[in-house]
C-alpha cells in the first residue's frame, strides 16, 4: 500500500513538472500552447541523444536539456503565437497553430530518430535500489521527485519573489498597463515560454529516465493526464498543478492496486469531471475577469 | 530660448481607417507645463498614446531632447524619462501598493527614487503598501499612478484625465500634486477634460478639435479667448 502510494508520488511528480510549464503560459500569457506535449517529446529524445553521444553525468544533462527547451520554447512563441498577436481571434487561432507546430516537431523527431523508440544507454544511470521505511525506491525515482521538487518550488519562488515575477504578474494582469510602466512585453513573453519549454523537456527527459526509453507518442501519453491536472487544479494556478499532479499520480496508483491497471484513466477523468461539476473553477483556480 | 525638452512633428495617429490625431504639432520646453484640453473624443488621449509609444503614428516624429524616439518601444522611452501617467490610472490591482511603485522603478533604476521618498509624498499609500492595489480607493489609486510614474525620477511626465471621476476634494488633491511635480522641476503634459482648471496650472495650452490643434497659445490667453470660452469654459 506505501509502497503503491510511493509509485503515485513519483508519477505525479512528472506530471505536475509537464502541467506547471503548460498553466504557466496559460496563467501569464492567456495562451493554450498545445505544443507542449510535442515539446515535452523532444526534450526526452534530446536527451536520450545527447546521453547517448556524449555519456555526460545526469546532473549536467538535465541542465543542457533545460537550455534546449527554453530555445524551443523561445521558438514556439515566435512561430505559433506572436505572428498572431492583436487579432481579434488571437488566443483562439494560436491554440490552432500550436496544434500544428505540436504535429511539425513531431514529424521532425520522426524524420530524425525513426518510428522505433529510443533508448538510454544501458547503465547510463545507475539504477540503483534503496529501501526507505520498507518502501522500495530506485535512485532514478528519488531524482525525479527532487529535480521535480527544486524546479517546482524554484518557479513559485521565482514568480512571486523577483522582479521578473512581478513584471511577469503585471503582464498576466493588465500587458498594457505593464507596457505603461516600463516592462518590455516581448521579452516577459519570451522568458515565459522559455521557462515552460524548458520544465517540460526536463519532465520530457525524466519521463524518458524512469522508463529506459521513449517513443514519439510519449507526449500523447501523458497529455491528457496533464490536461485533467491543469484543469484540476485550475487553468493559471501553479500550486493547483503541483497538488492536482500528485493527486492524479496518487489515484491512478490507487486504480491500479485496488482494479486493474485499463482502469485507471477512468478514475484521472471521472476525478476531473467531479471537480469540474462541484468546483467548476478547479482546486485553487479563482475567477478573474479579464478586462476588456 | 532653450531646445525644447520633447517635441511632437506633425504626428497622425490612424486607428484602421478611423483618424484620431491629424498633424498635431506641440513644443514642451523644460521645466514647463502644457495642457491638451478639448472635447471628448477630440484626439488628446492618443497624442499621449502616440507620445509614450503605445500607439505608433502613422506619420510625424517625436523628439525627447533632441533624440528620434518615434520608433522606440513604450519601455524604452520610460527607460529614457518619458513617463505616462494613464487614463483610467490602470494601476495593478491584484499586486500590491509596494510591488507597483517598484515596477515603476524597476525600468530607472539607477535614477529612481527610493520607495520611502513615495510615502513621504503620499502618506495615504504608506498605511496601504502590503495591501493589494485593488482595495484602493478611486482617488488613491489615482494617487498611487502618479507616484508610481514619479518614483521613476521621470524628465517628462504624461498625465491622462488625471482627475476624471474623482470627488470635487480628490481632484484638487491631484490638482495640488500637479502643482507639487512642476515645482520639483519636472516638464508635464496634462490632458484634462476640466479645461478651466488645467490652463490655470498651464503655462501653454492647446485645444483640439477632431484630432487637430484648432488654438493654441499661452494659457493665460486661452482663458480669454472668447471662441474657447464658448465651446469649452463656459459662464463661470
Amino acid at each position: 500500500m506505501l509502497q503503491q502510494l510511493a509509485n503515485g508520488v513519483f508519477t505525479g511528480s512528472i506530471y505536475a513538472l509537464f502541467a506547471i510549464g503548460f498553466t504557466l503560459v496559460f496563467g501569464i500569457l492567456r495562451h493554450l500552447n498545445l505544443a507542449h506535449p510535442a515539446v515535452f517529446t523532444a526534450g526526452a529524445f534530446v536527451g536520450i541523444e545527447v546521453a547517448t553521444r556524449t555519456a555526460i553525468p545526469v546532473w549536467i544533462l538535465f541542465p543542457v536539456v533545460a537550455v534546449f527547451g527554453a530555445l524551443a520554447g523561445v521558438l514556439v512563441e515566435r512561430i505559433a503565437f506572436r505572428p498572431l498577436r492583436g487579432r481579434d481571434d488571437e488566443h483562439f487561432a494560436g491554440l490552432i497553430s500550436s496544434v500544428a507546430l505540436g504535429g511539425v516537431v513531431i514529424a521532425l523527431l520522426q524524420a530524425r530518430y525513426g518510428t522505433e523508440p529510443q533508448s538510454f544507454p544501458r547503465e547510463y544511470f545507475p539504477n540503483q535500489l534503496f529501501e526507505i521505511a520498507g518502501i522500495r525506491v530506485t535512485l532514478t525515482q528519488l531524482v525525479t521527485l527532487g529535480l521535480a521538487l527544486v524546479l517546482m518550488l524554484g518557479l513559485a519562488w521565482l514568480v512571486s519573489a523577483t522582479s521578473l515575477g512581478r513584471a511577469m504578474r503585471a503582464v498576466a494582469e493588465n500587458p498594457t498597463a505593464a507596457q505603461v510602466v516600463g516592462v518590455n512585453v516581448g521579452w516577459v513573453t519570451a522568458g515565459t515560454y522559455a521557462m515552460s519549454s524548458a520544465l517540460g523537456t526536463v519532465a520530457g527527459a525524466l519521463l524518458a529516465l524512469n522508463l529506459g526509453q521513449a517513443g514519439r507518442d510519449l507526449g500523447a501519453s501523458i497529455e491528457l493526464v496533464g490536461f485533467a491536472v491543469i484543469i484540476l487544479g485550475g487553468l493559471g494556478s501553479l500550486w493547483g498543478a503541483m497538488a492536482a499532479g500528485v493527486i492524479l499520480g496518487l489515484a491512478e496508483a490507487l486504480t491500479i492496486t485496488y482494479f486493474d491497471s485499463t482502469w485507471k484513466g477512468l478514475v484521472a477523468f471521472a476525478l476531473l469531471f467531479a471537480v469540474l461539476v462541484l468546483r467548476p473553477r478547479g482546486l485553487f483556480g479563482h475567477v478573474k475577469v479579464r478586462e476588456v | 530660448m532653450s531646445e525644447p525638452i520633447l517635441s511632437v512633428e506633425s504626428v497622425h495617429v490612424s486607428y484602421g481607417r478611423v483618424q484620431a490625431v491629424r498633424d498635431v504639432s506641440f513644443d514642451v520646453p523644460e521645466g514647463g507645463l502644457v495642457a491638451l484640453v478639448g472635447a471628448n473624443g477630440a484626439g488628446k488621449s492618443s497624442v499621449l498614446a502616440a507620445v509614450s509609444g503605445l500607439v505608433r503614428p502613422a506619420s510625424g516624429r517625436i523628439l525627447l531632447e533632441g533624440r528620434d524616439v518615434t520608433r522606440w518601444p513604450a519601455h524604452r522611452r520610460v527607460g529614457a524619462g518619458l513617463v505616462l501617467v494613464p487614463e483610467g490610472r490602470q494601476i495593478l490591482g491584484t499586486l500590491t501598493v509596494a510591488e507597483n511603485l517598484r515596477l515603476g522603478a524597476q525600468r530607472r533604476r539607477r535614477q529612481a527614487a527610493p520607495e520611502s521618498e513615495m510615502y513621504e509624498l503620499f502618506p495615504v499609500l504608506a498605511e496601504r503598501r502590503d495591501l493589494p492595489a485593488s482595495a484602493l480607493s478611486g482617488g488613491e489609486q489615482q494617487m498611487l499612478a502618479i507616484a508610481r510614474a514619479m518614483i521613476a525620477k521621470p524628465r517628462v511626465v504624461l498625465l491622462d484625465e488625471p482627475s476624471m471621476g474623482l470627488a470635487p476634494k480628490m481632484c484638487d488633491e491631484v490638482f495640488a500634486v500637479i502643482e507639487q511635480i512642476r515645482a520639483s522641476g519636472v516638464t508635464v503634459v496634462l490632458v484634462e477634460q476640466n479645461a478651466r482648471r488645467a490652463l490655470r496650472a498651464a503655462d501653454t495650452g492647446h485645444v483640439l478639435e477632431t484630432g487637430a490643434i484648432a488654438h493654441g497659445g499661452p494659457a493665460s490667453e486661452l482663458l480669454q479667448d472668447p471662441r474657447v470660452v464658448k465651446a469649452y469654459l463656459g459662464v463661470e
